[in-house]
């Protein structure tokens, strides 16, 4: 076991690789009742085309599935897995996101009875045809929900317009029509290629004898058998660097628009340290140029072109990056100018310097170190993190080593206008007056 | 947990030294009688506060210096207790210890002074434009409440229920009662909230007691203030022992169903602890009866659910489904209730859900956040608060409490809103 010490926070992790490929990291958080432990794998709705375990022939798998999957380990032949944690005492949930799917509990007590119920019915999949149909009438109704949902329909939309062919456009949940054709024998190939303990990460983090836990997942491994790992060998089409589609619109129940503005990044590939460096960057210069503190918010929020919704944010894994931009809005237009007018600003001559950059550098720091109160974050970006190769406790160190022109280069990224698409939700014509 | 002293009267400091957090974090409540007007009007005068003060006059440069200490959040929250209206001004700073410069704290200290007492105001009005626009954020933030259609439908199911009541005010006021707020209501309102609201000051971190208490002695030069007797709301029954089904149509694909029941506890009442087993396995849990029944066995939700609304004592079922399963969705979750109030509660049932209560008390002590409206909360009712003493009195609770409890929750109204095409020319129905 390898003790990492982070002398800045006053904290220290654990890290041990188990025979069979898993990676535990334990992170104990004096002062906490609870412990929050992950168990995640690096598998989400875009890996919907590989080649499975074992076989020679890449295989494409209805969408959705990576979701159904989710739902599906929580059915054992002798129940509920909900019904084990809740008798002692855990919250548990589950969530996939584009490429991981994560089980995880909260408790405050019994944690190793917690952590074999985790660990044990994640490894030990049971779908059956009629366990399988049941869930699609469950499944259905959270797609419903999120069809409903203009917030999620304008995230997805855009995402939608930026990708030509990537499958992070499809939802990640799927479609009724998508996860009616989907069988056990499909979650067991899914399940067989991407729940091998070499592709997972187990976070344990809160109240923990480091130690004794690493020693007791040890031994819950030890018992059980795997084969040998092997490299999964998933398939992506090729990806042209510009948006799909420039503009779209969709009419829905709302009482005003709400338009996001996507800008699509061109540099995908970087993984480790480079990553880090690169998303840092880039959320840096978008705090600079549409921060709360910018010119532009102060304009487009005394002009009212935008509200209380309004929100930035960049996303970037291998293979996809994106920022989003946008708010609900009365004007959606002016607001699209605004934002647009803003990057070609940019774009023409790079207005911040080292003052600037020292600011939104002391609010990520800041940012960070809040973070680190939550023991759920911690579990979750670590583990995003560490699919990427990077280390969540890097982050730090490297804002610090932040020069000006790193951010102007990493801005580049997502610069010019063949990287925009704009995505409207409009309230419906015939809608009635409220 | 917190150490309470009285500063004035009708304000409290509430300290809590710990080093479980890489922050410092404030919590500042005013609070003053609900209404429809003064929910508007304080609304209005949190966001116009945070808008800008005499120190930073516009908006980049407030954000700006908050930028400068480490990020430090500034913001607030308009909500509602039971017949009270709580401002909360909430600020969370990076502890120094953490960083390279020292000073951090002492910064933030200063600037929540200014924010509370160097507004933007000129003879007794705050100024006319930042008046407007954080108007219009808040009438914004009010009709953002329809676009959200589970918000929307639980909204409407209590304003059915409840009509003219604590229970059915918004946080926010009405759109009508925002716009009749000027600058100078709100420099009344103002005035009102710093010399005649109950006010509790709360910190969680590493800090030194003596000196915080000091520091917040001179931060807050306030007279003491007699506060009006906390007023028992009045339960408005509306002497209907049949239960309303009221339907309304949207342009939606989802069928939202909620339904509402009355029940005499409420948080004060000595069973509360039994409500809250009760409602935990009727649909507080995923192991609870909705969950298992209506999700699980029938696969006709994927989220189904109870909870207890403790300051109206009022209990809320929730549940997206298809439209054509209406009667039957209603009709299980009857089944539900009816089943606990036969006494068809297993001991397995009953150990999970005081299991995950005490999960769920422990747990929200674990943020300080948490902490500070656990304490807020439980201080009304006048015992010290520990753990312990609720693990107890949950433990206590045997399979007849929790039948007797069943039996006080009574069906009030069935609300359900969809988007079914042949109802859209029907208007609403009772």
């Amino acid at each position: 076991m390898k003790e990492l010490h982070f002398k800045q926070i006053d904290e220290k992790m654990y890290h041990e690789q188990m025979d069979n490929g898993l990676d535990v990291y334990i992170l104990p958080k004096k002062g906490f009742s609870k412990t929050f432990v992950t168990f995640t794998t690096k598998y989400g709705s875009i890996d919907n085309t590989f080649t499975p375990m074992g076989q020679n022939d890449v295989v494409n798998v209805p969408d959705g599935i990576a979701h159904f999957l989710e739902h599906k380990m929580f059915e054992k032949e002798d129940g509920d897995v909900f019904q084990k944690f809740s008798g002692f005492g855990a919250s548990a949930n589950a969530f996939t996101s584009f490429t991981r799917t994560a089980y995880l509990f909260s408790s405050t007590n019994h944690l190793y009875e917690n952590t074999e119920t985790l660990l044990n019915f994640v490894q030990e999949p049971y779908f059956t045809a009629s366990t399988v149909e049941k869930e699609k009438g469950i499944i259905g109704q959270e797609i419903t929900m999120y069809d409903d949902l203009p917030d999620w329909r304008l995230y997805f939309g855009t995402i939608d317009n930026m990708y030509h062919n990537h499958p992070v456009k499809i939802d990640i949940a799927g479609t009724i029509e998508s996860i009616d054709k989907i069988t056990a024998e499909h979650l067991y190939t899914c399940y067989e290629t991407f729940y091998h303990p070499s592709n997972m990460l187990m976070f344990v983090v809160g109240a923990v004898n480091p130690e004794e836990m690493m020693a007791y997942i040890k031994e819950n491994q030890s018992k059980k058998e795997f084969v040998e790992p092997s490299t999964i060998n998933r398939v992506f089409e090729d990806e042209p660097s510009d948006v799909a589609v420039k503009e779209n619109t969709l009419e829905m129940d709302v009482q005003k628009p709400k338009v996001y503005v996507g800008l699509k990044a061109k540099e995908t590939t970087l993984q480790g340290e480079e990553m880090l460096k690169h998303e840092l960057a880039v959320q840096l210069s978008l705090e600079l140029a549409f921060g709360r503190a910018s010119d532009f918010y102060h304009e487009a929020y005394e002009q009212g072109w935008i509200d209380e919704s309004y929100s930035f944010d960049f996303t970037l894994e291998k293979g996809f990056g994106f920022a989003i931009i946008g708010s609900d809005t009365s004007t959606p237009e002016a607001l699209v100018t605004a934002i647009k007018k803003q990057l070609t600003k940019i774009e023409e001559k790079w207005p911040f310097g080292l003052s600037d950059l020292d600011r939104v550098r002391k609010k990520k720091i800041g940012f960070f170190l809040r973070a680190l109160n939550s023991v759920e974050y911690i579990a979750n970006q670590f583990t995003r993190y560490a699919f990427n190769d990077m280390n969540l406790f890097d982050a730090v160190p490297v804002l610090e080593k932040m020069t000006v022109s790193d951010l102007q280069n990493a801005f580049a990224s997502i610069q010019g206008e063949s990287q925009q698409t704009v995505f409207t939700i409009q309230p419906k014509k015939d809608q009635a007056k409220k | 947990m917190f150490q309470s002293i009285e500063l004035k009267q009708g304000i409290h400091l509430h300290i809590r030294k710990t080093d479980q957090f890489k922050t410092v974090n404030f919590s500042l409540k005013f609070k003053q009688i609900l209404s429809e007007k003064s929910a508007a009007q304080r609304s209005v005068l949190a966001n116009v506060l945070l808008h800008s003060n005499k120190k930073y006059p516009s908006n980049p440069a407030f954000r700006s210096a908050l930028d400068e200490l480490y990020g430090t959040s500034m913001y607030m929250d308009s909500s509602k207790k039971g017949n009270e209206h709580i401002i909360t001004f909430m600020a969370e700073s990076v502890n120094d210890q953490y960083l390279s410069s020292n000073g951090v704290l002492n910064q933030v200290i200063d600037l929540f002074k200014t924010v509370l007492f160097n507004p933007n105001a000129d003879h007794h009005e705050f100024k006319d434009s930042i008046v407007k626009r954080e108007k219009d954020s808040v009438i914004q933030r009010i009709e953002s409440l329809y676009d959200d259609k589970t918000r929307y439908a639980q909204h409407r199911l209590i304003e059915l229920l409840r009509p003219n009541h604590p229970a059915s005010i918004g946080a926010n006021g009405t759109i009508e009662e925002v716009e009749s707020v000027t600058s100078k209501s709100l420099w009344e309102a103002y005035h009102q909230m710093l010399h005649e609201d109950e006010l509790d000051i709360y910190i969680v971190g590493d800090v030194d007691m003596d000196e915080m208490t000091e520091k917040m002695k001179t931060l807050f030069p306030l007279e003491g203030r007699t506060l009006a007797n906390k007023q028992e709301m009045e339960f408005n029954d509306v002497n209907n022992s049949n239960s309303s089904h009221v339907k309304e149509v949207q342009n939606m694909k989802q069928g939202k169903l909620h339904i509402g029941f009355e029940t005499p506890i409420t948080f004060t009442h000595p069973k509360f602890p039994i409500m809250q087993i009760t409602n935990g396995i009727f649909g507080g849990y995923p192991h609870a009866k909705l969950f298992m029944n209506v999700r699980e066995k029938e696969s006709l939700a994927y989220y189904v659910s109870s909870s207890f609304s403790s300051s109206y004592g009022l209990v809320f079922v929730m549940a997206g489904i298809d439209a054509s399963n209406e009667e039957k969705a209603i009709k299980l979750i009857d089944d539900q209730l009816e089943a606990m109030k036969n006494g068809e509660i297993t001991q397995m049932e009953i150990d999970q859900t005081i299991a995950m209560l005490k999960n769920q008390l422990k747990e929200a002590l674990d943020s300080a956040r948490g902490q500070i409206e656990i304490f807020d909360q439980y201080k009304d009712l006048g015992e010290a608060f520990t753990v312990e003493n609720w693990f107890s009195k949950w433990e206590s609770v045997g399979k007849e409490d929790i039948q007797e409890m069943a039996k006080t929750i009574d069906k009030k109204m069935v609300y359900f809103l969809s988007g079914k095409e042949e109802l859209a020319h029907e208007g609403t129905s009772l």
